[in-house]
């Protein structure tokens, strides 16, 4: 079973984000956020946040047990949508000494996988 | 909509029992009182260490260094599914047995000259045993006492004077009725600092800095009759104590990505039976390193464990019932996880800057104001070990 889209059917205007978003692992995608420009960061939230609801129905209603490569991406990007939301919507202008100090705080288990 | 002034803080009436000197400084940085609290405190008192959901199976084991009494342990899960702490050494010759971190094993064997021990701790097997002076029994790996109240796995290197139920009193009951008491996974995140133990935990115990520190998280939960989000009671037992966290009445509901954490995390919390608990706000600290809070949404617990004089480290946990059952609820866990670490970042940060201040001798006494009392009582609670121990090495009365 291929799967020919890098995302599920009807995400395909997220797509340009997987790369550099849909990552595995949390301390990755915390990492991400603690690495990225705020330009990066306002370009994919303005993408991803409205989609959220939608994207977390989707993937509630397929199950883990039935994710296949396209949906463990949607995943992925989401949560990374998380990390970077608290920089776009809480830190805001404090987010890059934030992320200095942040590197302190290493992400060891999380259940999705550290 | 403007809420009524309804917010009393705690009276200093309530607290004039833990006195209101300035507190000297020196305990809070030398070297030489390090030393004694190691004894005094760390020997002497009942240690968080881990959580049941860390030894899911009869054989599982993990291994825990505590710097503060330079050791390192090994606790297990028996095959009576009982959990036991030893000293991770070697009976023959001292050698650190165990060096996987987490595992499950039935038998641990020692690399230098292979001598075998059981998940009791006992010797089973020691290559040439007819060769010693001594017998199997004698050779059990030293056992440490340990109990469990709410899931969470606690130790101590003494002769414990009570047993851990007792010493918590009241708060046993408290963490029982917790989710940690039920939890079986966690998210953890661990933090280095050159900041004291103590410092380190005071800043976790007074409020009076949120929204200096934290301006984004804290904005939101203080209000004109409660600017610096106070809690609205103080409680103690023994040496432990905690405080009732105070909410906004007329908090502006979230938006964006963090509204949908926490209507997703709701649903989920919901579902696990966690939500309007009467635990959910207690903010709990076990005397002398531990921090539980009752939250259900955020319900992390810190343990602040001391290196040196001026060098700790945090452990951070936020603890959930049954794995990530939808996607749904792993986006909640890991956005909350994320949250919590950018409030404790800030925290760092400024903590260190407070160590390197006082370190640096200038200033013999600090200050507390009543809304700092737990801080106070964290001092007042060492010292008083600390004096006594103190006492009884050069055999004067206390
Ligand atoms: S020191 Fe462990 S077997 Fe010799
Ligand atoms: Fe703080």
């Amino acid at each position: 079973m291929s799967t020919q889209t890098l995302l599920p059917e009807g995400f395909s205007g997220l797509e340009p984000f997987v790369t550099g978003w849909a990552l595995a692992g949390s301390a990755a995608r915390a990492g991400r956020r603690g690495a990225s420009t705020p330009e990066e960061r306002a370009a994919f939230h303005a993408a991803a946040a409205g989609e959220l609801p939608r994207a977390l129905d989707y993937l509630d209603a397929k199950g883990f047990a039935a994710f296949d490569d396209a949906d463990e991406r949607l995943m992925n990007l989401m949560l990374s949508l998380g990390h970077v939301a608290l920089a776009v919507e809480q830190q805001k202008d404090a987010e890059p000494r934030h992320a200095r100090d942040r590197a302190h705080m290493h992400i060891t288990r999380t259940p999705a996988g550290a | 909509m403007n809420s009524p002034t309804t917010f009393t803080p705690v009276g200093q009436d309530e607290l004039d029992w833990l006195g209101t000197d300035p507190v000297p400084t020196r305990p809070y940085y030398d070297p030489e009182w390090f030393e004694l609290e190691r004894e005094a405190v760390f020997r002497r008192s009942w240690q968080q260490i881990g959580h049941v959901c860390e030894l899911p199976e009869n054989g599982s084991f993990i291994r825990r260094e505590l710097e503060v009494l330079g050791a390192s342990l090994l606790i297990t899960r028996g095959k009576d599914g009982e959990v036991r702490a030893f000293h991770n050494v070697c009976t023959h010759r001292g050698t650190i047995l165990v060096d996987e971190e987490a595992g499950k094993r039935s038998t641990f064997s020692c690399p230098y000259h292979m001598w075998t021990f059981g998940l009791d701790g006992g010797l089973i097997s020691a290559p040439d045993f007819e060769a010693f002076h001594v017998t199997k029994a004698e050779c059990a790996l030293p056992q440490v006492a340990c109990e469990v109240v709410g899931g969470l796995i606690f130790v101590h290197f003494g002769k414990p004077e009570s047993s851990l139920r007792e010493w918590l009193g009241p708060y046993a009951n408290k963490l029982e009725m917790m989710p940690v008491a039920r939890a079986t996974t966690f998210s953890e995140y661990v933090y280095d600092i050159n900041a004291n133990w103590k410092l380190t935990y005071d800043n976790f115990q007074e409020n009076y800095h949120l929204r200096f520190i934290h301006p984004s998280a804290a904005g939101p939960v203080t209000s004109p009759d409660n600017p610096f989000a106070y809690p609205t009671a103080y409680d103690f037992h023994g040496p432990h104590r905690s405080q009732r966290i105070w909410t906004k009445p007329d908090m502006d509901p979230p938006t964006g990505v963090q509204a949908m954490a926490f209507q997703r995390g709701a649903v989920c919390a919901m579902s696990d039976g966690i939500l309007g608990t009467e635990t959910a706000k207690d903010y709990l600290g076990l005397f002398p390193n531990f921090f539980l809070f009752g939250s259900p949404m955020q319900h992390f617990s810190h343990t602040v464990y001391p290196i040196a004089a001026d060098k700790s480290r945090g452990v951070i946990r936020l603890y959930w019932i049954g794995e990530d059952e939808t996607p749904s609820e792993r986006f909640a866990r890991e956005y909350f996880m994320a949250t919590a670490r950018d409030v404790h970042t800030e925290d760092r940060a400024v903590i260190e800057r407070g160590h390197k201040g006082l370190a640096s001798g200038a200033l013999e006494y600090l200050h507390f104001q009543t809304q700092e009392s737990l801080c106070r009582h964290l001092f007042n609670m060492v010292s008083e070990r600390v004096e006594a121990y103190r006492a009884e090495k050069e055999g004067v009365p206390a």
